[in-house]
């Protein structure tokens, strides 16, 4: 134990090599922190949030199907005249509400879009002399045939808003009154659009009259419970058909189903699962609830892949830093240690002369720079979160910029888990939903990896993990140091 | 014979330019040696390989009979053999009083009370207690060689050898330095080697070797 005295009275005494010292194994230690930090924050954050995220699957019309049916109908026609028409057939409510009583869901909505006439509002009329050519994600409803004309006012029937990716991402905002929920259910409650409020004076608690466009153009009165505001860029997925985004209310489904004149019927469900790695499992059950070939069921964990694969590109980012520094922090403390072993050659070739082992000389600076490491240890854990967050924030900016770039490239694909918000009237609001729908997916995996702060958490682990690190890079260094300690001989130390 | 050099040869690039060729010496226990000679003759080298930091090139240099190749140069250096320097290469971040207790330690010294007894021989050499405490840097030459002696003396290794042990002290130092090595060969029954040019130091020792023309000259 004389060595470790040896060692204690060498750091003492040496103070500005011992902070020196000091100094360099802290930059070292903290870089090695902040990529400890970053990594662990990175795999939490992956397991955390995969609950928060969760997936999505979508229960829908077979659109395939459909199409396959409508040609099959068309060549066994013998009216030539007569244009073929698109039948998508409804979900049953039954069969919607029995896939949501499955362990994985952790909750669900129902989507029924169809128009309504404005009878004691003005719609919002946009003129534009250039039309879009974009569709967004929906599906054939715009080129569907409808049997009855399309309505001024697009209506979304809905079982609760909350769910609803645009007011979960906050596209759309709920500025006065409340959004709709399971409770609206069988009310004639009604959600505007802000605009659509302005221009016709409408506030919370009043009432708008609307015509359905099917079932003998029945009269409604509506009551506004909630104002939304819509975010302006939504006006950039209007397909050419489609009127401004203002027109857009949200009702139950109950009512939306009144206009539409079906009862017991959705076009589409989404279900949001507890845990995206269920997915496999509740898409098995799923199955077997619903008929396959009129009904798909599709699943969406882009948000979760898309935070997975940003988190491990973060993690294998800091990864990088932690082995890069660790690697470059060894070579450096061992050039440090073999300068230091060449300064300290005499009092080396003293301890050999009274008979000191070479092993306790390596030890006594083992030990020096262990008493140094735990200094180090104590400033990095202070230091190393600072420069975790400041160095996480560029990675991330990185990974998100190589990210929107996947996903600008994602988006244009047509298609996609929204798509089957098609009535079976043809009327356009199931298009819109649909766009919508695919759209908001895409924004909400942005947003998720944006939004994804990571929580840099100092932990005993994490010190334990960087308390390694530092010992085996001191060890490293003092064993590359000591090859000189090894080829010492005394007398040519000390006699010359 | 405590320690023997036999049939020892020693050169230091080839074998033309031996420094000495067989040279046969015997050191006993409780005397004080004095090797002399001028200086580039070979002294600190004998002295060396006496003290096992360098090895013969040829013949061998025995302990009790044994050859210190087969005890091993750092068991031996740890248990049989104290070495004093010229240049007192003493280890420069401890106090006096640490270096001495560090030598006592590492050669498992076997005093009862390490610090008291390295403190009464330090204040035999003129150090007292508050110099014993300050660090060796602090401490004039000559104060920096009686400690470097007393490290030696304070342990237990029956043989001891110092190289120009008094080549940094004024007079009546080296007075008192001749005396403790005299009390530490003829009342501890030590083998006291001293290598000096100093002619008053050699002829304080009880058996000086002259070392002229490459031969060693046993003087009584």
């Amino acid at each position: 134990m004389n060595f470790i005295k040896r060692a204690w009275q060498n750091v003492i005494f040496k103070k500005g090599r011992s902070l020196l010292l000091i100094i360099v194994m802290t930059v070292i230690m903290i870089f090695i922190m902040a990529g400890l930090l970053i990594r662990n924050a990175a795999v939490t954050t992956v397991n955390t949030t995969k609950q928060q995220v969760g997936a999505t699957v979508s229960l829908t019309a077979n659109r395939e199907q459909a199409f396959s049916k409508m040609r099959k109908s068309t060549s066994t026609s013998t009216d030539k005249t007569t244009k073929p028409t698109l039948s998508m057939p409804s979900v049953s409510l039954a069969s919607a509400k029995k896939i949501a009583k499955l362990q994985a869901v952790a909750n669900y909505n129902v989507s029924v879009t169809t128009s309504v006439n404005a009878s004691s509002i003005d719609a919002i009329t946009t003129s534009s002399s250039s039309n879009s050519t974009m569709m967004g994600g929906g599906g054939p409803g715009s080129e569907a045939t409808s049997s009855t004309s399309t309505g001024d006012l697009q209506v979304t029937g809905v079982l609760n808003m909350s769910t609803l990716t645009d007011f979960k991402n906050s596209t759309n905002k709920i500025t006065k009154g409340r959004a709709l929920n399971s409770s609206d259910v069988g009310t004639k409650n009604v959600v505007i659009e802000s605009e659509l409020a302005k221009q016709n004076s409408l506030s919370v608690g009043d009432t708008v009259k609307v015509k359905a466009t099917t079932t003998g153009k029945t009269a409604y009165t509506l009551k506004v419970v909630g104002i939304y505001k819509a975010s302006s860029t939504s006006s950039t997925s209007m397909g050419p058909q489609q009127s401004d985004p203002s027109n857009t209310i949200y009702t139950s489904y109950t009512l939306a189903n009144q206009f539409k004149g079906q009862t017991g019927k959705v076009d589409s469900a989404t279900y949001t699962l507890s845990d995206p790695t269920k997915k496999t499992s509740f898409l098995k059950s799923a199955k077997k609830l619903v008929n396959t070939k009129k009904f798909s069921l599709t699943a969406d964990d882009s948000t979760y892949q898309a935070l997975k694969q940003s988190m491990t590109k973060m993690a294998s980012f800091a990864n990088k830093i932690v082995w890069l520094v660790a690697i470059a922090g060894t070579i450096i403390l061992a050039l440090i240690m073999i300068l230091m072993v060449r300064e300290r050659r005499y009092e080396m070739g003293v301890l050999l002369s009274l008979g000191e082992g070479r092993a306790k000389i390596i030890g006594q600076l083992l030990v020096e720079m262990l008493m140094l490491l735990v200094v180090s240890l104590a400033l990095a854990g202070i230091g190393g979160r600072f420069a975790g967050n400041a160095l996480s924030k560029q990675v991330l900016s990185s990974v998100n910029s190589s990210q929107t770039t996947t996903s600008t490239s994602t988006t244009s694909q047509a298609g996609g888990p929204g798509g089957g918000g098609q009535a079976p009237s043809g009327q356009q609001g199931g298009k819109q939903t649909g766009g919508q729908m695919q759209q908001a997916g895409q924004t909400t995996a942005n947003k998720a990896v944006k939004s994804s702060d990571l929580k840099l958490k100092i932990s005993a682990v994490t010190l334990l993990q960087l308390g390694a690190f530092g010992f085996t890079i001191i060890a490293f260094a003092v064993l590359l140091a000591s090859a000189n300690i090894l080829r010492l001989e005394p007398r040519k130390i000390l006699i010359g | 014979m405590m320690l023997t050099a036999k049939n020892v040869s020693y050169w230091y690039d080839t074998e033309a330019n031996t420094l000495y060729k067989d040279v046969n010496l015997d050191f006993e226990a409780g005397r004080l040696y004095g090797i002399i000679g001028s200086s580039g003759a070979g002294k600190t080298t004998m002295l060396t390989m006496l003290a096992g930091l360098d090895k013969p090139r040829r013949g061998e240099i025995l302990y009790e009979g044994t050859s210190l190749q087969k005890i091993g140069l750092t068991q031996y250096r740890n248990r049989y053999v104290s070495i004093v320097f010229q240049a007192y290469n003493l280890l420069p971040y401890m106090s006096a009083l640490d270096n001495v207790l560090t030598a006592m330690q590492i050669t498992h010294s076997t005093q009862d009370n390490p610090t008291e007894y390295a403190l009464n021989m330090l204040t035999k050499v003129g150090i007292d207690e508050t110099l014993a405490r300050k660090n060796v840097q602090k401490l004039s030459g000559g104060q920096q060689q009686r400690i470097a002696i007393v490290r030696a003396m304070c342990c237990s290794a029956p043989v001891v050898v110092a190289d120009e042990p008094t080549g940094n002290l004024d007079e009546t130092n080296t007075q008192e330095i001749i005396k403790l090595f005299q009390e530490l060969a003829h009342d501890q029954q030590k083998c006291v080697i001293l290598v000096t040019h100093e002619k008053e130091v050699a002829a304080s020792c009880d058996v000086q070797f002259h070392l002229q023309n490459k031969t060693f000259e046993e003087v009584s």
